[in-house]
C-alpha cells in the first residue's frame, strides 16, 4: 500500500465524517482514519484552524464538516489533478 | 524637399505608434493570462494552503506585475530613446532606475517562484530556501541596473537560463511520469527562455529588435498554452 499524501489524508478524514451523517465523535474517527493519535491530532488541528471541520460540544465533542470541508471533496479530484498536471 | 521630410516624419510616427500598439496588446494579453491563472486558482489554494499551488500562482502574479513595469519602461524609453543601460540610469535620474529594479526583481521571482512550485516537494523544509531565492533576485536586479555592461547582463541572464534548466532537468528526473512530463518541463523552459530575451529587450535596445515580434507570439503561445492547461484541469473534474 502506498503512502498518502497529505491532500488524501484529508480528504479520507472528511469523507469519514461525511459519511457518518456529518457527525462524529473524535474516538472512532481517529480508529477509522488510520493514523496514529500523534498524526492525526496534528491533521485534526489543521482542519479546525482552516474552516474545514467543526467541532459542537454536545453530549462530548461532535465533529462535522464544514461547507468548505464539502468544497473540499466536491474540488478533490480537480486539486489532484492540478497538482499531479503540474508536477507541484 | 520639405514635402519628403514631412513624408519621413509621418512614416517614424507610424511605425512609433505601431510599436505602442504592439507593446500594449502583447502587455494585455499576457497581464490578462497571468491574471486568469492567479485568480483561477486562488479556490484550489484557499482549499488545500498547497505550497506548489502557493507558488504556481505567485509566479504568474509576479509575470503580470513585472510585464505592466516593462510597459511603463519601454513607455519611457520610448520616449526619451537612451542607447544604454548606463545612459538609462544617468539619464533619467533616480525614478527610472527603481521602476527597473523592480522589473529585474519581479521577472528573476516570477522564474524563481516556477522553480519553486515544482521543487518544493523536493526542498520541503529545507534553510528557507525562497528567502536565498529572494536575495539573489535583488542581486540580480541590483547588478542589472548598476552595471552598463550588456557582456555581463547577457552572462547573468545565461547562467540564470542554465540554472533552470538545470533544476528542471532535475525534476524531469525525478518525476514519476516521465513521458507525460516532459512537455510541461519543456514548457518551462522556454517559458523562461522568453521571459529573459523578454528582460534583454528592454535592457539591451535595439540588440532583438529585429526578432521582437517573433519573441512576442511566441511568449504569448507559451502563456496561453499554460492558461490552456490550467483551465482544461480546472474545468475538467
Amino acid at each position: 500500500m502506498t503512502k498518502r499524501s497529505k491532500i488524501e489524508i484529508i480528504k479520507d478524514i472528511l469523507d469519514i465524517v461525511n459519511k457518518n451523517n456529518n457527525s462524529i465523535k473524535i474516538t472512532p474517527l481517529i480508529r477509522k482514519s488510520n493514523l496514529s493519535t500523534t498524526r492525526f491530532n496534528k491533521y485534526y488541528g489543521e482542519l479546525i484552524t482552516k474552516g474545514l471541520l467543526i467541532e459542537k460540544i454536545h453530549s462530548g465533542r461532535i465533529i462535522s464538516t464544514t461547507q468548505k470541508g464539502l468544497k473540499y471533496l466536491e474540488k478533490y479530484s480537480t486539486i489532484v489533478g492540478f497538482i499531479e498536471e503540474f508536477d507541484l | 524637399m520639405a514635402p519628403v521630410q514631412g513624408m519621413g516624419r509621418e512614416m517614424i510616427n507610424y511605425l512609433a505608434q505601431a510599436s505602442i500598439n504592439t507593446e500594449l496588446l502583447y502587455s494585455f494579453v499576457i497581464i490578462f493570462v497571468s491574471l486568469m491563472i492567479y485568480f483561477g486558482t486562488k479556490d484550489l489554494y484557499e482549499l488545500t494552503n498547497h505550497k506548489g499551488i502557493k507558488y504556481f500562482r505567485l509566479s504568474f502574479l509576479f509575470f503580470a506585475v513585472s510585464i505592466f513595469i516593462r510597459s511603463i519602461l519601454k513607455f519611457l524609453f520610448l520616449f526619451i530613446d537612451p542607447r544604454t543601460i548606463r545612459e538609462i540610469v544617468f539619464n533619467l535620474n533616480v525614478i527610472n532606475p527603481i521602476i527597473l529594479f523592480l522589473f529585474m526583481y519581479f521577472s528573476a521571482m516570477a522564474i524563481f517562484s516556477l522553480l519553486y512550485s515544482v521543487m518544493c516537494k523536493k526542498w520541503n523544509g529545507k534553510c528557507n530556501l525562497i528567502l536565498i531565492l529572494n536575495i539573489v533576485a535583488v542581486i540580480i536586479a541590483l547588478i542589472s541596473v548598476v552595471s552598463g555592461s550588456s557582456t555581463i547582463i547577457f552572462g547573468i541572464y545565461l547562467f540564470l537560463l542554465l540554472f533552470v534548466a538545470f533544476i528542471t532537468f532535475m525534476a524531469y528526473k525525478e518525476s514519476k511520469n516521465k513521458k507525460k512530463k516532459i512537455n510541461l518541463y519543456t514548457v518551462y523552459i522556454l517559458l523562461s527562455a522568453f521571459w529573459i530575451l523578454n528582460i534583454i529587450d528592454i535592457l539591451v535596445p535595439n540588440v532583438l529588435q529585429a526578432f521582437q515580434l517573433i519573441i512576442y507570439f511566441v511568449s504569448i503561445s507559451i502563456f496561453l498554452s499554460i492558461l490552456y492547461k490550467v483551465l482544461r484541469k480546472l474545468g475538467s473534474n
